[in-house]
C-alpha cells in the first residue's frame, strides 16, 4: 500500500503559513512561489494508493486517498495556486497570501480526503480562509458581504455535518465513497444539500456573486477556482447518476446566463457565469456515464484556468482603474491592450471556440447528454453556451475596452503590474494548450471513455452557433448597454428579507409584547380572577352558608320537637313510660335466663 | 502592436464588417458539404440549423432577460445599501 511515495501537499501550504507574515520582500515572494511549485511537482509524481490512515476512537480517518479522480483535481488545484501566487506577488501586506495559501491547502485536503470527517474538516477550512479573502478587501461593503458569506457557508457546513452524522448512525461508515440513488435517504440528501450549496446550485447560489464581487482582486481570482470545484469533485465522488442533478444543472446553466445579462459589475457578471459553467459539470455528474463524468472533470480543469484568467483580467482593470462597473468603464483598449488580449483568450475559451480549452471539455458533457438521449438537457446547455459567448466573450471585452472612444475618467497611465500580466500569460498559455492538444488533458481523466472533439461536424456546429450569436450581439447591442442597476436575486431573502424580518420583530412582535403580553394581567388575568372570586363568593354565601344555616335550623327544630315529645309535663305519661320500661327489662331478664 | 492592430481595424470598420459577414456566409454554404456522423437530433441534419439556433438563442437571451429585468428584477444599484441595515 505505502510502497508509493506520498507527501500530503496540503502540509506544504499549511506549513508555510506561519512564515509568510514573518518574512519580508523577496524572501516572502520566493516562499509564496516555491510552495505551489513544489506542490505541483509532488502531485505530478503521485500514483494511486491509500496513505495517511489514522484510527481515532474507532473512526477510520483517511487523509491521503490517491486515485485518478483525486489526482486530476489536485493537479489543476496546484497549477492554479502557482498562477494565483504569481498574480498576487505585488501585494505588500502578507495576510491575503496567508489566507490564499490556507485556502489552497484546504482544497487539496478535501481532494485527498478518504472519509467524510476529514472532508468536513478541510471543507470548513475552505470556508474560513475564503471568508478572510472577502474581509481583507477592508471596505464597508466587503465586510457585510463577508458576514453574509460566512453565515451562508456555516449553514451549508451544518447541513453537511448533519448528513454525515445521520449517515454514520445508519450505516456505521464514514467512508467518502459513492452513494446510490435507490438507497439514498435523508442522510444522503443532507450531504447532497451541503455539496450543492458550495457548488452554488440555485436556490443555494446567491452567496457567490455577492462574495466574489466584493472580495479582494487577488482573493476572487483564488476563490473562483476552489470552492465550487471542490464541491464538483465531491459530487463526482459521491453522487454520480442522481437524476435530480441533471435538471438542477441545466437550470443552473441558464440561470447564470439570464442574470449575467442584467449585471452591471464585471466581477459579478463573471460570478454568474461560474454558476452557469458549474451547471455543465453538475449536469455531467447527474448523467453519470463515463463520458459525462469525464466531461465534468475536464470541464472543471479547463474552467479553473479560463475563469481565473477572466477574473485576473477584470481584476487587473479594477486594480489599475479602481472600477469594475461597465457603466463607468469603456475605451480602455489603448491603455490596457495586453490585459485585453488575455481576457479575450479567456472569453474565447469559456465560450468553447475551437482551439481553446472550453471547446474540448464543454462538448464532452453536451455529447454525454446527446448520447444518453437527454435532448432537452443538451439543447438547454447549448443555449447556455450561446449566452456564455454573448457575455463573457463579447459583453465583457466590449464594454470594458471599447464602447466609448475614451474612458470617461482620467485614463490609466500604466498597464496592469507585470506579475499580473505574467500570471495571465501562464493561464492563457494553458487555455490554448489544452484547446490545441486535448490529449494531454484527456489522459488525466479518471474514467474510461474516448472522445474526439475535432470532427468537421462539431467544429462547424460550434462556429455557426458562436458567430451567429456574435451577429445577434452586434444587431441588438443597444439593448445591452449597461444599466446601473442590480438584479434581484435570492440573496434578497437575507439582505432585504432579513431587514423586513427585523422590522417585523421590532414593530409587530414588540407591539404584541408591550400592548398585549405586558397588559395581560390587566386585560385577561385580573378579570378572570375577579370572575372567579365572584363565583367563590356566591358559593360561599349561597352554598356553604346555606348548608350551615339550614342544618343549624334543622337541629334547633328537631330539639324543639324532642322537647315537646319527651317533656310533656303530664304525670300520668311519666308513670306509664316508667312502668313500660320496667316491664321491658323484666321480660328481657326472663328471656335471657 | 496590439494597439496598432486595433486602430487599423477601427479605421477600416466597414471592411471588418464585410469580412465578418463573408465568414458567416461561408459557414452557411460550407455546412452543405459537412459529413454528418453523429446525428442525435433532427437539427443535426438541416444545414444551417445551428446558425439559426445561435442567432435565436442570442436574441432570446437578450430580449427575454432584459424584459424580465425591467418587468421585475431591476433595482437601483444602492438598493441594498439604502435600507439594508434596518
Amino acid at each position: 500500500m505505502a510502497d508509493t511515495f506520498f507527501f500530503h501537499p496540503a502540509l506544504l501550504f499549511f506549513g508555510a503559513l506561519p512564515f509568510i507574515p514573518v518574512l519580508k520582500g523577496i524572501w516572502r515572494q520566493a516562499l509564496v512561489l516555491l510552495v505551489p511549485l513544489l506542490a505541483f511537482t509532488l502531485v505530478l509524481g503521485f500514483t494511486s494508493g491509500t496513505h495517511g490512515v489514522v484510527d481515532v476512537h474507532g473512526l477510520h480517518l483517511v487523509f491521503g486517498r490517491v486515485d485518478k479522480l483525486a489526482i486530476i483535481f489536485a493537479n489543476v488545484f496546484s497549477l492554479m495556486s502557482i498562477i494565483g501566487a504569481v498574480y498576487g506577488l505585488h501585494v505588500k501586506e502578507p495576510w491575503q497570501q496567508v489566507a490564499a495559501m490556507g485556502y489552497v491547502g484546504s482544497a487539496l485536503g478535501c481532494v485527498f480526503a478518504g472519509d467524510f470527517l476529514t472532508l468536513f474538516l478541510f471543507w470548513e477550512g475552505l470556508m474560513v480562509f475564503s471568508t478572510a479573502l472577502v474581509f481583507l478587501r477592508k471596505t464597508e461593503k466587503s465586510n457585510r458581504a463577508g458576514y453574509r458569506y460566512f453565515l451562508v457557508h456555516v449553514t451549508g457546513g451544518l447541513l453537511l455535518l448533519g448528513g454525515i452524522f445521520l449517515h454514520y448512525h445508519q450505516t456505521g461508515s464514514i467512508a467518502f465513497v459513492r452513494f446510490h440513488q435507490e438507497t439514498a435517504g435523508l442522510a444522503e440528501y443532507l450531504i447532497l444539500a451541503g455539496f450543492l450549496l458550495n457548488a452554488a446550485v440555485p436556490p443555494l447560489h446567491a452567496w457567490l456573486p455577492d462574495a466574489y464581487g466584493s472580495a479582494t482582486v487577488v482573493g476572487s481570482v483564488f476563490m473562483c477556482a476552489y470552492t465550487t470545484k471542490t464541491a464538483v469533485y465531491a459530487l463526482i465522488r459521491t453522487f454520480p447518476g442522481f437524476d435530480i442533478l441533471i435538471a438542477l444543472g441545466v437550470v443552473m446553466a441558464l440561470y447564470g446566463v439570464v442574470y449575467a445579462v442584467l449585471e452591471n459589475d464585471a466581477r459579478r457578471l463573471l460570478s454568474y457565469h461560474i454558476i452557469s459553467q458549474v451547471g455543465y459539470m453538475v449536469t455531467g455528474v447527474g448523467i453519470g456515464t463515463a463520458l459525462a463524468l469525464n466531461g465534468a472533470c475536464a470541464h472543471a480543469y479547463a474552467h479553473i484556468l479560463y475563469k481565473s484568467l477572466l477574473f485576473m483580467g477584470v481584476g487587473g482593470v479594477l486594480h489599475v482603474t479602481g472600477r469594475s462597473r461597465f457603466s463607468e468603464l469603456g475605451g480602455l483598449w489603448k491603455y490596457m491592450p495586453y490585459t485585453l488580449v488575455f481576457t479575450l483568450i479567456g472569453g474565447l475559451s469559456i465560450s468553447a471556440f475551437p482551439l481553446f480549452s472550453g471547446f474540448v471539455s464543454k462538448s464532452m458533457v453536451i455529447s454525454g447528454a446527446w448520447e444518453d438521449h437527454l435532448q432537452w438537457a443538451a439543447l438547454g446547455l447549448t443555449l447556455a453556451s450561446a449566452g456564455t459567448f454573448l457575455h463573457t466573450g463579447l459583453k465583457v471585452p466590449y464594454f470594458i475596452w471599447f464602447w466609448r472612444d475614451k474612458p470617461s475618467f482620467e485614463p490609466p497611465k500604466k498597464e496592469a503590474p507585470l506579475n499580473m500580466l505574467i500570471a495571465m500569460g501562464i493561464a492563457a498559455y494553458y487555455c490554448v494548450l489544452i484547446g490545441v492538444n486535448p490529449e494531454g488533458l484527456y489522459k488525466l481523466l479518471p474514467f474510461d471513455a474516448h472522445y474526439h472533439p475535432y470532427t468537421a461536424q462539431h467544429v462547424m456546429e460550434s462556429m455557426q452557433i458562436l458567430l451567429f450569436t456574435m451577429l445577434g450581439f452586434f444587431l441588438l447591442i443597444k439593448k445591452l448597454y449597461p444599466e446601473p442597476k442590480v438584479g434581484l436575486d435570492l440573496d434578497w431573502f437575507y439582505r432585504r428579507g432579513a431587514g423586513y424580518f427585523m422590522a417585523f420583530c421590532r414593530n409587530v412582535l414588540r407591539m404584541l409584547d408591550e400592548q398585549v403580553i405586558k397588559n395581560m394581567h390587566r386585560t385577561f388575568a385580573l378579570p378572570l380572577l375577579r370572575a372567579f372570586a365572584r363565583v367563590a363568593n356566591w358559593n360561599d354565601q349561597r352554598v356553604v352558608d346555606g348548608v350551615v344555616d339550614n342544618s343549624a335550623q334543622a337541629v334547633l327544630s328537631l330539639g324543639d320537637h324532642m322537647r315537646v315529645f319527651m317533656q310533656p309535663g303530664i304525670l300520668s305519661r311519666y308513670i306509664a313510660r316508667t312502668l313500660t320500661v320496667l316491664a321491658g327489662i323484666a321480660l328481657l331478664a326472663l328471656y335471657l335466663r | 502592436m496590439i494597439v496598432r492592430c486595433i486602430s487599423w481595424m477601427r479605421k477600416h470598420y466597414s471592411l471588418v464588417q464585410k469580412s465578418f459577414l463573408a465568414v458567416l456566409a461561408a459557414l452557411l454554404i460550407g455546412d452543405l458539404w459537412v459529413p454528418r456522423h453523429h446525428v442525435f437530433f433532427l437539427g443535426d441534419e438541416i444545414p444551417g440549423f445551428w446558425a439559426l439556433f445561435g442567432f435565436g438563442a442570442c436574441a432570446l437571451i437578450i430580449l427575454g432577460s432584459k424584459w424580465l429585468g425591467h418587468a421585475w428584477l431591476f433595482r437601483p444599484e444602492d438598493y441594498y445599501e439604502k435600507e439594508g441595515n434596518k
